[in-house]
């Protein structure tokens, strides 16, 4: 028994385990391999395994940034969309956290006519084509004077994040039962002092996941920002979109396109650590 | 934050009751600008006062982006105006943004879109629906720059914009012909073809090697155009084509096309990929471009006067790219456009926007830093003038002007690329087995609908 539990923490792994992680370690860093050359690259034809022409090569002749250059440039506007991009996804994050918390305690504790009636309406947004949605909320935010406002987009942002949102948060709530707040208030905790120092540290690693992934939802929703930010309003996606619409990736684009991911990364990397080490050691404790 | 959003909601509102307020007035300054009672210096007080103008412009080329932000945004700050500069995937997302203002009741003034580039069948769309902000064109002060006289035959594609009469509602910004490249490393230069039937000689020869813009891309209809032109049955090419569907009863344009779209369908499986079945039409000229470079297709055919001089200056045409004349007596040449839409919430420096575009300055500039031939008339400028926009050229690369002009063709008119576009999806994308006549027909009556 101590023998087996040894080789199981040990890092040997067997052959087949090996070969799925190298799959999806392929899989995964696989696409960024040829985007980062690319993004150096000035003139890269087919059968060349590398750039026939590096961009650091033509960079003193070119009449315009290139490359990097131009992708680091105010002329590509790639801070404007990034710091659109991590504003509105901050705020609809928070917001729908504000809507779906409260929501979600009723839906998980509460019994009432109609409940999963409910439910199933709450996926509808779900389910419904975006570009359906767009149209029909373009229509109402033109007379409004909401189309092409942050306001606007927010709005829009929130109809397909707070359905997920709302899962998951009910989800959590019903794995957390009423005993250790009951316990709380036999003890003589206020209800403020339960929800600060029961209720929430409990719920902490759904909130955060779930708050992780409204916020990854919204930096990459493309089609209600361009059709509500009417082009005046610059997120990544809609960027990315109107650089390799035509089809084809040059090095600009290729460059964008690793921008595009960093927000994405940088949480991952950041939650990963919190959720570890925060929430599931302190929340619950065990 | 839901109260900040609440807020900021109640201030957008707000905003939009200011605007309807401005109304009246904005109606007033543009029925006075088009009647000639307001002067230029009138106008430019106005811009400045506005403060802000919104282009709407096909944002895929980073050439053209560096040179906005490079040269139009201090070029209009000095009038006290701040380019916003809204890059866009397709001209048509801001036609349809106009149309959807306009439709909810937004008039001079209310809207979004100060000014529009575009050409063809999106003006068209735009006169139709009456959501152009009326007869500028000729009122600016550099209306000068451009050729408006009808008797000249040179004025054609400043009065009629694929067909269309512009009506002054549209300023000319670029001019373009459709030239083709070959790759010298792949084609010997005997072998490159100057007619359709050479062409498909070539193919024959190296099957699968060409392809061209997937129609209902204009860059595509153009293709078909031509070669429309090159076997039309009365051998007078471009000629039947200037006049609208109204003027050419369905039987008699079915006759004149069908020669072409034969050629076109028998072309098929020698176009790129077709020994797998399909051939393959890239989407737009960024996918062909792409083709072309990777050396999957060794020509490539688009509007691109100085296309292959600035492809190679960015990488993205191979290095032996050189233009040649195909098909000879068919290039077709036409002009893109600066539209003010109806409901322009910044009429005045849209005006002064529209007027510094037309100016010797920035049509040189714009040509040597992004290639897009000049939009305004060489003879109507002064010998220094013409002679600054002469050197601004990045070059023509295999071929020369005269050779260029020689062989220029007029555009077809808009109502008519509609019936061939839809003639071609039937009858080439769809294989249809009907008769061309009963094709034509049908787009006929679908067009009246």
């Amino acid at each position: 028994m101590a023998r087996k539990f040894n080789i199981a923490l040990s890092s040997r792994l067997s052959p087949f385990q090996k070969f799925y992680l190298l799959i999806i370690a392929g899989f995964i860093l696989g696409p960024f391999i040829p985007l980062i050359i690319q993004s150096f690259a000035f003139r890269w034809a087919w059968p060349d395994l590398l750039p026939g022409t590096w961009w650091l090569e033509q960079r003193d002749r070119a009449m315009v940034p290139l490359a990097w250059d131009y992708v680091l440039s105010p002329y590509s506007r790639v801070w404007e969309a990034t710091v659109n991009t991590v504003l509105i996804g901050s705020i609809v994050t928070v917001i729908c956290l504000a809507i779906c918390l409260p929501a979600a305690r009723v839906l998980a504790r509460e019994k009432f006519r109609g409940k999963s009636a409910f439910e199933f309406f709450l996926s509808l947004p779900l389910i419904v084509p975006e570009a359906a949605i767009g149209i029909a909320l373009l229509m109402m935010f033109i007379r409004l004077g909401l189309a092409g406002s942050y306001v606007g987009i927010i709005i829009a942002h929130l109809i397909p994040t707070i359905p997920y949102m709302v899962r998951m948060l009910t989800a959590v709530y019903q794995g957390l039962g009423r005993d250790f707040e009951e316990q709380a208030m036999i003890l003589g905790a206020s209800r403020w002092q339960v929800l600060r120092l029961v209720t929430l540290p409990m719920l902490l690693p759904g909130v955060v996941a779930g708050a992780l992934f409204t916020f990854l939802v919204s930096t990459n929703i493309f089609l209600l920002t361009f059709f509500l930010g009417q082009g005046q309003i610059v997120t990544l996606p809609t960027l990315l979109f109107s650089k390799i619409a035509g089809g084809t990736l040059d090095a600009s684009a290729a460059g964008i396109t690793l921008i595009v991911t960093l927000p994405g990364i940088i949480l991952l990397i950041i939650s990963e650590r919190f959720i570890k080490e925060e929430a599931f050691g302190k929340g619950f404790g065990n | 934050m839901k109260h900040t959003a609440t807020v900021a909601s109640l201030l957008a509102l707000f905003a939009a009751g200011a605007a309807q307020a401005q109304d009246a007035e904005a109606a007033q300054f543009r029925d006075g600008f088009l009647a000639g009672e307001i002067d230029w210096s009138a106008v430019e007080a106005r811009a400045a006062e506005e403060g802000t103008v919104n282009l709407y412009y096909w944002g895929g080329s980073d050439l053209l982006n560096v040179w906005m932000d490079r040269v139009v945004t201090p070029a209009l700050a000095a009038r006290d105006v701040t380019l916003n500069p809204v890059r866009i995937t397709g001209t048509k997302d801001a036609v349809d943004l106009v149309l959807a203002e306009k439709n909810s009741g937004k008039g001079v003034g209310q809207g979004s879109v100060d000014m529009i580039w575009l050409n063809g069948e999106n003006f068209a769309t735009l006169k139709r629906q009456d959501a152009l902000f009326g007869s500028f064109a000729r009122l600016l002060p550099n209306a000068e720059n451009l050729e408006w006289n009808p008797d000249d035959p040179r004025a054609l594609l400043n009065l009629r914009d694929f067909g269309v009469e512009t009506g002054g509602a549209e300023v000319p910004w670029s001019g373009e012909q459709y030239v083709c490249a070959y790759n010298a490393d792949r084609v010997a230069a005997e072998d490159v073809p100057s007619t359709f039937a050479e062409l498909r000689g070539y193919l024959e020869a190296n099957t699968g090697k060409f392809t061209y813009i997937k129609p209902p891309h204009y860059i595509g209809n153009t293709f078909v155009q031509e070669a429309i032109y090159a076997h039309n049955p009365d051998g007078n090419g471009a000629e039947p084509f200037q006049r609208s569907v109204d003027e050419i009863p369905a039987e008699e344009l079915a006759r004149l096309i069908a020669p072409g779209l034969d050629y076109l369908r028998d072309l098929e499986p020698l176009l790129l990929d077709a020994a797998g079945g399909t051939p393959r039409y890239p989407e737009d000229n960024a996918a062909l471009d792409g083709l072309f470079l990777n050396g999957e297709v060794d020509f490539n055919c688009k509007f691109g006067l100085y296309a292959v001089a600035t492809g190679l200056a960015t990488g993205s045409y191979p290095e032996a790219a050189t233009q040649f004349v195909f098909p000879e007596g068919n290039m077709i040449k036409n002009k893109n456009y600066l539209a003010i839409p109806a409901n322009a919430p910044n009429p005045g420096a849209a005006l002064v926007l529209a007027d510094w575009m037309t100016s010797v300055e920035a049509q040189a500039s714009k040509l040597q830093q992004t290639g897009m031939p000049a939009g305004i008339d060489g003879w109507t400028l002064e010998e220094a003038e013409a002679q600054s926009i002469v050197e601004a050229s990045p070059g023509l690369v295999g071929v020369t002007q005269a050779e260029l002009d020689a062989n220029a063709a007029p555009d077809t008119n808009a109502t008519l690329v509609d019936v061939i576009e839809a003639t071609w999806l039937e009858y080439i994308e769809r294989d249809s087995t009907d008769p061309i006549e009963a094709i034509v027909a049908r787009a006929y009556d679908n067009l009246s609908k």
